[in-house]
């Protein structure tokens, strides 16, 4: 009788926990997290301690800047006895951290608990960006596209609409095309006493704010999205080198050095949370940007915008209106490889626990949610009519394209980053120098490294968790 | 009598040996691993890039790069606009706290706390004050019509940006020294010159400045040798950009050995910049032992 009411509880508590993991089963067990302080952290450091109560492992999450975090991951990743069991991964980094082993395996954990995990509710792209070479390395706990946010109160204004139609001859609407993009920059640029939707303005008012800067490669962040839009890709499939110096690239240049008039003064120094700001203070009519942000601006909380407008979302603007696969990415939680067995089994159970279906929903119904992954949770209609931008995260997700998982990518965010903020400060003379100085300096790291194993690291095979 | 002199040489070695092991430790060890890694290839993040010797590879790649030419002369130019700054600024403020006027102890005291704050700080100080869009420098600026301006974000003002952040924090560290020389100068010279009738300048011209000379030389290479170096404030300040605009030789090696993780080239860099100290130093005691009348 005793074993069986112990039988019940268990069984009970199994199923509270979704079948993550028996109460007390990790006791012994104590995990640290190396970690950003961003959404998709920080919306789950507070609630830490209900995994604690379900399973018994404490979790500890130390959260740092963007800037630098790779460095403490990578000086995590070579040092033999770990400090951090877990690891907060941004998709892009897979590929050096994958090449150098840094990243337990999660194929088979993913395969085994697929059910558990609703792996087929999960938007495919955003696994397959976690991959290297078709290994899962990381889980995602938020998923992201880059796309444009704008004042769709302003938009709708009527003064504003009719202002637009007399001088560009076509109707204000979220732009298609970046000419368009530019136009409503150059439009919407206004400053202090100017009207502004049948207000004075009281501060300037920017037409755009996008991410200049060159630290932490911020610029790269919007130009390669952007690069992108034009149909560009990373590299030459032929040769497995630079190609981010052909049309698409400069074309990508040239629309964000016509941009700058239509910034904020300090646009060389714009990171992408600063940039964000202006948007999220109501200040520039659009800026395009990932997703990882764009609920606060639905957060009266975490902005002032939706206390004086209305933001609206649109997909990313293409080179000649045609749809182009936006980029995606994907912030994830890893293990490090060199956890102990039983580190690894706890540290899994608390990135299934972490990143479930159920605590995200739980995240959206609270309000602060994080930028979504799931199917059903996307197309939600009641979610949907919370969070707008749902939508435009679904659809574009439909035909997206994987952002950049090479092992060199540091070395291209700060080259890239350094040589387009010197572009864009006036320090070099054209797009077209700034790039092929930037592919150049690329190249020549590269070309030490025999062919096939450039092109191994630009192959993307298909995860293996979906075979 | 040999007995003890072989005993006390027993003695002085047991007492050495403590410091000698730090000094191995801390700073001739490291010095020597970082003299290795720079003869080989060793990136920390890419365990797959094989780690081999490859000569003077790392040193050749080094001194044929237009990158490290420019970080070199921002960080001359930089050097030149702080140095003269705090010289001028230095003196002058020690003039005046030499006096025997009322309140001069305390602003004398005052005076020394930037230097007393971590660069980082400092860094961080300036920042909150730069800050193009809230920082208080254009709050107040805005009360006289004047700015915003892009203080950190701007080619034109960078370099001065951080200029002025060090000026701020090491003109007294010039002060102080200047003011102990000062007030250790003999009387009798001043007033003979005033008897003469020479006027405070020519006073400060022909009497002052010739006596400060060798403490004014010493504090300036010490401040040089600094200069040479500096990396917090930029770091936080600008972290080398707008562009390249405020790119140092520090900020070089740094962004070689922990942005790239190219660490056989970071450590050549470190050596590069090595021999550029010691160059600076040997030039500094060569001026110290010239006769000032000689020349």
């Amino acid at each position: 009788m005793k074993h069986f009411k112990t039988l019940v509880v268990a069984g009970a508590v199994s199923l509270v926990c979704g079948g993550l993991a028996s109460a007390g089963e990790f006791d012994d067990v104590e995990l640290k997290m190396l970690a950003i302080g961003d959404t998709s952290v920080t919306r789950l450091a507070p609630i830490v301690g209900e995994f604690e109560e379900l399973t018994g492992a404490k979790v500890q999450i130390d959260q740092f800047p963007y800037p630098g975090l790779i460095d403490k991951i990578v000086i995590e990743a070579s040092a033999n006895t770990p400090s951090y069991q877990l690891m907060w991964v941004d998709s892009p980094w897979v590929g050096v951290l994958g090449e150098s082993g840094a990243l337990e395996d999660l194929t088979d954990l993913v395969k085994r608990d697929a059910a558990e995990i609703n792996l087929d509710d999960i938007v495919p792209i955003q696994l397959q960006e976690n991959t290297w070479q078709g290994r899962l390395l990381a889980f995602p706990a938020s998923g992201m596209i880059w796309h444009q946010n704008y004042r769709k109160d302003l938009y709708e204004h009527p003064d504003e609409q009719a202002a637009f139609k007399a001088k560009y001859g076509y109707d204000l609407a979220p732009a298609q095309t970046w000419d368009q993009y530019i136009d409503i920059a150059e439009f919407f640029t206004r400053k202090a006493g100017d009207t502004l939707a049948g207000e004075t303005l009281e501060k300037d008012f920017y037409g755009n704010a996008q991410a200049y800067s060159r630290v932490a490669g911020a610029i790269t962040h919007d130009f390669f999205p952007i690069m992108r839009s034009f149909g560009g890709q990373y590299w030459d499939p032929e040769t497995g080198l630079c190609a981010m110096d052909g049309e698409a690239a400069l074309a990508a240049a040239e629309v964000m050095k016509k941009l700058v008039a239509f910034n904020p003064p300090d646009y060389l120094g714009l990171m992408w949370d600063i940039r964000t700001g202006y948007m999220e203070r109501g200040e520039t009519a659009q800026s395009s940007y990932w997703s990882v942000r764009t609920v606060r601006l639905t957060n009266p909380d975490e902005a002032v915008l939706p206390t004086i407008g209305e933001a609206g979302y649109a997909p990313s603007p293409t080179g000649d209106g045609n749809a182009q696969p936006t980029m995606t990415g994907a912030l994830s939680f890893g293990i490090n490889s060199k956890a102990t067995e039983r580190e690894k089994e706890a540290a899994w159970a608390f990135i299934k626990w972490g990143t479930s279906r159920d605590m995200m929903r739980r995240f959206a119904n609270e309000g602060s949610g994080v930028s979504q992954f799931h199917k059903s949770i996307l197309s939600d209609a009641g979610l949907q009519e919370k969070y707008p931008y749902y939508q435009v995260l679904l659809d574009t997700q439909e035909n997206a394209q994987r952002r950049i998982f090479h092992p060199f990518y540091a070395d291209v965010e700060e080259v890239f980053g350094v040589e387009l903020n010197k572009y864009m400060a006036g320090e070099t003379e054209s797009a077209q120098e700034a790039l092929t100085n930037a592919c150049t300096k690329i190249n020549t790291r590269l070309k030490v490294f025999p062919q096939d194993m450039r092109l191994r690291w630009i192959a993307d095979p298909k995860a293996e968790i979906f075979n | 009598m040999a007995y003890i002199r072989k005993r006390n040489r027993k003695i002085f070695l047991i007492f050495m040996m403590p410091a000698v092991l730090v000094l191995f430790g801390t700073t001739i060890y490291p010095m020597l691993y970082a003299g290795y890694l720079s003869f080989r290839s060793y990136d920390l993040a890419k365990l797959f890039v094989p780690r081999v010797y490859v000569g003077w590879a790392n040193y050749r790649e080094i001194l044929s790069s237009s990158e490290f030419l420019h970080t070199l002369i921002v960080t001359f130019k930089l050097m030149a606009m702080t140095l003269s700054v705090q010289l001028v600024l230095g003196v002058g403020i020690a003039l005046l706290v030499t006096q025997r006027l009322p309140g001069m102890g305390v602003a004398r005291t005052l005076l020394l706390i930037p230097m007393m704050i971590s660069p980082v700080i400092v860094g961080l100080v300036w920042l909150f004050l730069y800050f193009p869009e809230l920082g208080y420098l254009n709050y107040f600026l805005s009360f006289l019509g004047l700015g915003p301006y892009a203080w950190i974000t701007s080619t034109d003002w960078a370099l001065w940006a951080i200029a002025i952040a060090d000026i701020w924090q090491w003109t007294p560290f010039v002060m102080m020294g200047t003011a102990a020389a000062l007030t250790n100068l003999s009387p009798e010279p001043f007033e003979a010159a005033k008897l003469d009738g020479n006027s405070p300048f020519d006073v400060f011209w022909r009497v002052t400045l010739p006596q400060i000379r060798p403490v004014l030389i010493s504090l300036m290479f010490l401040r040089a040798i600094d200069a040479f170096k500096i990396y917090d404030i930029i770091f936080v300040l600008t972290k080398g950009g707008p562009g390249d605009t405020t790119e140092v030789l520090s900020m070089f090696i740094y962004r070689q050995s922990f942005t790239f993780w190219r660490m056989g080239v970071g450590a050549a860099a470190s050596f590069v910049s090595l021999v550029i100290i010691v160059v600076l130093i040997t030039l500094f005691f060569k001026s110290l032992n010239r006769d000032p009348h000689q020349a």
